[in-house]
């Protein structure tokens, strides 16, 4: 499955990317690339790679081999031009901290040792907290925060960090109906502004209504192109459907021989 | 009085006892270890057996209050270990309170618990340095462990202990294996997690309050550990873990016991002025170490340098069967010379030579003045690898839809992993294909 | 040569009497006192000791990092006798009562903080082991290591047991220089990098994702908390320091809305707790004769202080639930 070459700088572009998670494949030979601009899903099962995806393009998980780079650069070089929106439940949310506060972390990365935030820095903090309809809770800790406040505030870290791309793990998951349409309307006023932005995403049936480009994983890649093109019974069939047993087998072997492990 | 033999240590009078004792805690730790490291809760034994101290002080203290002689060893042991036993059940319930009713994450839980019951232990111990010196002499023994003063009925008092942790684990071993490898899967069997869970922590405060007066309260969670992740290494299978962790326990409890009361002696003899007698904890930490170390190092299976060496094994041998394959691409039946062979090979050419030897010798070539020459086993091994290769090259391209330009480099890695089991399947999901996606033949399947 | 402490015979209203005049005559510049008493050497210790235990403390708590402190604490006696070889005090038993210098300690500090931190990391990663496991390894191993010299080298086992627990009452105002200098590494360390800290202690994949190097926090903190270990065992021992890495933090952990609150509210609470355990063994040795280990009674101040604050707040916590339930 191939996507159309686009005129357009590439936002993303994976070379050949092996990922190993806790010594068992993730991803497989991983090769595509995506245009700017766009709002990009990535679906697949549980344990297909997404998460590990976005956590190797972001360095935050070495390959085996491969890598990404955006707009032609290598990530070092686009560092400031990239934002990421964990999943929530990475963080500890007992963690004493206000709103502003955590939302004043996205310019952390900018900021650079041995300099505090200015003037600047706290109304671009006030500006996307209120983007997200956070102003009331600003002041608030972070505990006493609902589901898809805590969310929002996560995208309000990422919005203020001015970024070209953005990658958002699972923002969707577990958020009411009002959290769900704002984040939608901000992807939307992102791409407006030719943005690109990467979402893992869960739900099947909002793919065709929220993305435009579709990345659909299992442990290989399936498709890679827009959802009018690739989005179809066959490719969900392959991605959702069989799990290739053989090449799971070899694949273990190989990693058992690799770290000198005997295979029982 | 030390002749040296080890015999000596379990039939002389004064050493028998430190001897078995000693071996007997660490039997009953080492055991209860493996239970402690499958539930991965290795730090809940470190807490508290810190949490056993003011126990043993205020076991002493009432000792103390009723007059008892210091020299009525077993009955002030009784005293401590019931106080040890008490105020560790304390600190577990104290560690759940905080765990589960304030939120408190539990390293700090566990952390907290720790210093504070030994702060409160040794506020205690103050008290008491000065009201019942002797008495007090006594408790400290068991902050590092002094086996050398156990007499024959201390014996007696650990092996009943020891047989209870024995039949504890034997009586539960089905749900103990259940609940350590998956406890939602065993709820769902109806057996009560939550009983488990409280013999789990009986144990775990029987095994500590055995052990430390060998090992003392400070090093005791390490004979928890040790023993347990040392056997770990050898074997998937939960009763030979036991096995193997009861005989690490016991080899640490003997040997250290033994080098604590020897090099005891020996400075004994060097500075007979000083009067101390050598703590048996930390030797009995210190052999269980290294026994746990020289495990994860040369286990069979999984010992870091037994792996090293498989790695090692594994480059050479697809370091031969890359030659070989060079070789099958000559004609059949020429003699390739050497400067051919080489030329394609990033090797250098002393070792080149080596290989080639090598297999030559193993009787893969068949050496000759002109050069080398595949014998009919070499054909035959490095057909099945060009194979192996097209046919993966194949399945890439056909069933898991690769583009034709990037599969080579998979079945160069592949060709040598694949198995004779792997191969029959892959020929029949691909019904037994004739070319390879480079319109290459495939060599038949060998018989 | 000898002087009166001020404290002796004192009650526990009396010790704060007596400190409070002491401190009033300081600042307002009459009669100022030329000596300190030994009860207010012990208090600036431990109030020192509090202060750089309660910056680093919070971090751990929330870094989920205090057992690795746990470990640190006991692998830093190892250290010590390191730092006593390499200079070559053949009396060991100085480092206990006296003589102390005070480079080689930090450095030795430096040296077995980096150590256990690289030996747990190539258990738990290289060899795959559990990490508490891997933890559990090797700081027992290496804890017993330095006991065993300890006993060889000073040829009296009683010195194992010092290091253990500290004591307290035998500071004398030299001590105070380690502590202090403690408190001024940790505060500068605090104010250079509260950013970085924060970051990696709260979302260390957002920090990894700026390219803030988590691995670098994670040493410096664990060199900071061996630093000022090794500067508090003459004082409390290894063991409680943990208590003072732990309690105030715990404590602040129950009122704070941020971490700059917390971190000043578990200065405070470490200070109050050694306040209070100081007056109370000074009290008690008034009242009853009983001579108390100082730094035992402040470990309990902190169990105390946690308990009143955990009831406080629960207690407000269930009358503020009931009233909109019991309408």
């Amino acid at each position: 499955m191939t996507h159309l070459k686009e005129p357009r700088e590439n936002a993303l572009h994976i070379h050949h990317l092996t990922v190993n998670y806790d010594q068992t494949p993730v991803l497989w030979d991983i090769d595509c690339s995506i245009p700017s601009g766009n709002i990009v899903g990535i679906i697949g099962p549980n344990g297909a790679g997404k998460s590990t995806l976005i956590k190797t393009a972001l360095g935050l998980v070495q390959p085996i081999s491969g890598k990404t780079t955006f707009f032609g650069k290598s990530l070092e070089e686009s560092r400031r031009r990239i934002a990421y929106v964990p999943q929530r439940e990475s963080v500890d949310w007992d963690f004493p901290i206000t709103v502003k506060n955590l939302v004043m972390m996205g310019r952390y990365g900018t900021l650079g040792l041995f300099r505090w935030p200015k003037q600047a820095d706290h109304a671009a903090v006030n500006h996307y907290i209120e983007a997200m309809g956070l102003t009331p809770y600003a002041d608030r800790q972070i505990n006493q925060l609902s589901g898809g406040q805590q969310q929002r505030a996560f995208i309000a870290r990422a919005l203020v960090q001015e970024a070209d791309i953005y990658f958002m793990d699972e923002p969707f998951a577990g958020v009411d109906m009002g959290t769900e349409k704002a984040i939608m309307d901000m992807l939307h006023h992102l791409k407006s502004h030719g943005k690109t932005v990467f979402v893992v995403h869960h739900d099947l049936n909002t793919v065709e209504t929220s993305f435009d480009w579709i990345l659909m994983l299992n442990l290989r890649l399936i498709a890679c192109g827009p959802v009018v093109e690739v989005f179809n019974t066959d490719t969900l069939m392959m991605t959702y459907g069989k799990t290739y047993a053989l090449l799971d087998d070899v694949l273990k072997i190989s990693q058992a021989r690799s770290q000198g492990i005997k295979n029982r | 009085m030390i002749d040296g033999s080890l015999l000596q240590f379990f039939t002389d009078p004064i050493l028998r006892a430190p001897t078995i004792g000693c071996i007997l805690m660490c039997i009953s730790s080492g055991l209860v270890g493996v239970v402690v490291f499958l539930k991965k809760q290795s730090l809940i034994g470190e807490a508290l057996s810190h949490a056993t101290y003011p126990g043993v002080i205020l076991g002493a203290m009432i000792a103390g209050v009723f007059e008892i002689d210091s020299s009525n060893d077993v009955l002030i042991t009784i005293f401590v270990m019931l106080g040890a036993s008490f105020t560790a059940l304390i600190g577990l319930w104290c560690i759940h309170f905080l765990q589960h009713k304030v939120k408190v994450p539990s390293d700090s839980a566990l952390c907290f618990v720790l210093a504070a019951f030994f702060g409160i232990g040794l506020t205690l111990a103050s008290q008491m340095q000065f009201a019942f010196s002797s008495l007090y002499r006594q408790a400290q023994i068991y902050l590092y462990g002094q086996a050398a003063t156990m007499i024959d009925i201390h014996i007696w008092v650990y092996s009943i202990l020891f047989v209870c942790v024995t039949i504890v684990i034997s009586l539960f071993y089905k749900e103990i294996r259940t609940i350590a490898f998956d406890r939602e899967y065993a709820r769902s069997l109806g057996i009560n997690t939550r009983t488990v869970d409280h013999i789990i922590y009986l144990l775990i405060v029987i095994a500590l309050v055995i052990g430390i007066r060998s090992v003392g309260v400070v090093l005791m969670s390490a004979m928890l550990i040790a023993p347990a992740v040392a056997a770990r290494q050898y074997t998937h299978k939960l009763y030979i873990t036991f096995i193997l962790a009861a005989l690490f326990g016991g080899v640490s409890g003997f040997l250290g016991n033994y080098f604590s009361i020897s090099i005891g002696n020996a400075l004994a003899i060097h500075f007979p002025t000083h009067h101390f007698a050598l703590a048996t904890g930390p030797m009995i930490v210190i052999v269980a170490s290294i026994l746990c170390l020289l495990s994860l190092l040369f286990a069979p299976e999984r010992g870091l340098v037994i792996r090293y060496l498989r790695i090692a094994h594994f480059r050479y041998h697809c370091l031969q069967e890359n030659l070989l394959k060079a070789c099958w691409r000559f004609p059949e039946g020429k003699t390739i010379p050497f400067d051919e062979i080489s030329k394609y090979q990033s090797l250098s050419p002393t070792y080149l030579r080596f290989v080639l030897a090598s297999l030559a010798w193993q009787g893969w070539l068949l050496k000759e003045p002109a050069g080398y020459r595949l014998s009919p086993e070499g054909r035959a091994w490095s057909t099945r690898i060009v194979r192996l290769h097209r046919l993966w090259e194949v399945y890439l391209v056909d069933y898991l839809g690769m583009g034709v330009e990037r599969v080579h480099r998979s079945a160069e890695e592949m060709e040598h992993i694949i198995t004779p089991e792997l191969e029959r399947e892959l020929t029949l999901l691909l019904n037994d294909p004739k070319r390879d996606p480079h319109s290459q033949p495939i060599p038949k399947e060998f018989e | 040569m000898t002087y009166s402490n001020p404290y002796t015979d004192q009650s526990f209203i009396g010790f704060f009497y007596t400190l409070l005049t002491r401190l009033w005559s300081l600042l307002t510049g009459n009669a100022v006192p030329d000596t300190l008493a030994t009860d207010e050497i012990q208090l600036l210790v431990l109030a020192g000791v509090a202060i750089s235990c309660a910056i680093l403390g919070v971090f751990l708590v929330f870094r989920k990092m205090t057992m690795l402190a746990n470990a640190l604490s006991h692998t830093i006696l190892l250290g010590i006798v390191a730092a006593f070889l390499w200079t070559q005090s053949h009396h060991l038993a100085n480092a206990f009562e006296g003589v102390v210098n005070e480079t080689a300690l930090l450095v030795a500090a430096l040296a077995m903080g980096l150590l256990t931190t690289f030996l747990t990391e190539l258990l738990s990663k290289g060899f795959g082991l559990q990490e508490d496991a891997s933890t559990g390894v090797v700081f027992t191993s290496l804890f017993a290591l330095g006991v065993i010299a300890v006993t060889l080298l000073t040829r009296d086992a009683h010195i194992g047991l010092e290091a253990v627990m500290g004591n307290v009452d035998a500071l004398q105002a030299h001590d105070m220089r380690l502590v202090y200098i403690t408190v001024v590494i940790n505060s500068i360390s605090l104010i250079l990098f509260y950013k970085e800290f924060a970051i990696t202690t709260f979302d260390p994949a957002l920090s990894r994702s700026f390219g803030i190097p988590n691995g670098f926090y994670n040493y410096l903190l664990m060199v900071l908390v061996s630093i000022t270990a090794i500067a508090a065992f003459r004082a409390v021992g290894v063991l409680m320091v943990l208590a003072f890495f732990t309690g105030p933090p715990l404590t602040a952990k129950l009122l704070a809305k941020n971490l700059s609150q917390a971190i000043c509210l578990a200065a405070l609470f470490g200070i109050g707790s050694a306040l209070l355990g100081v007056a109370l063994a000074r009290h008690v040795l008034t009242a009853y004769g009983v001579s108390l280990s100082t730094g035992g009674v402040c470990v309990c101040a902190i169990v105390l202080l946690y308990l009143g604050t955990l009831i406080c707040t629960k207690w407000t916590m269930k009358t503020f639930m009931k009233s909109p339930l019991s309408s």
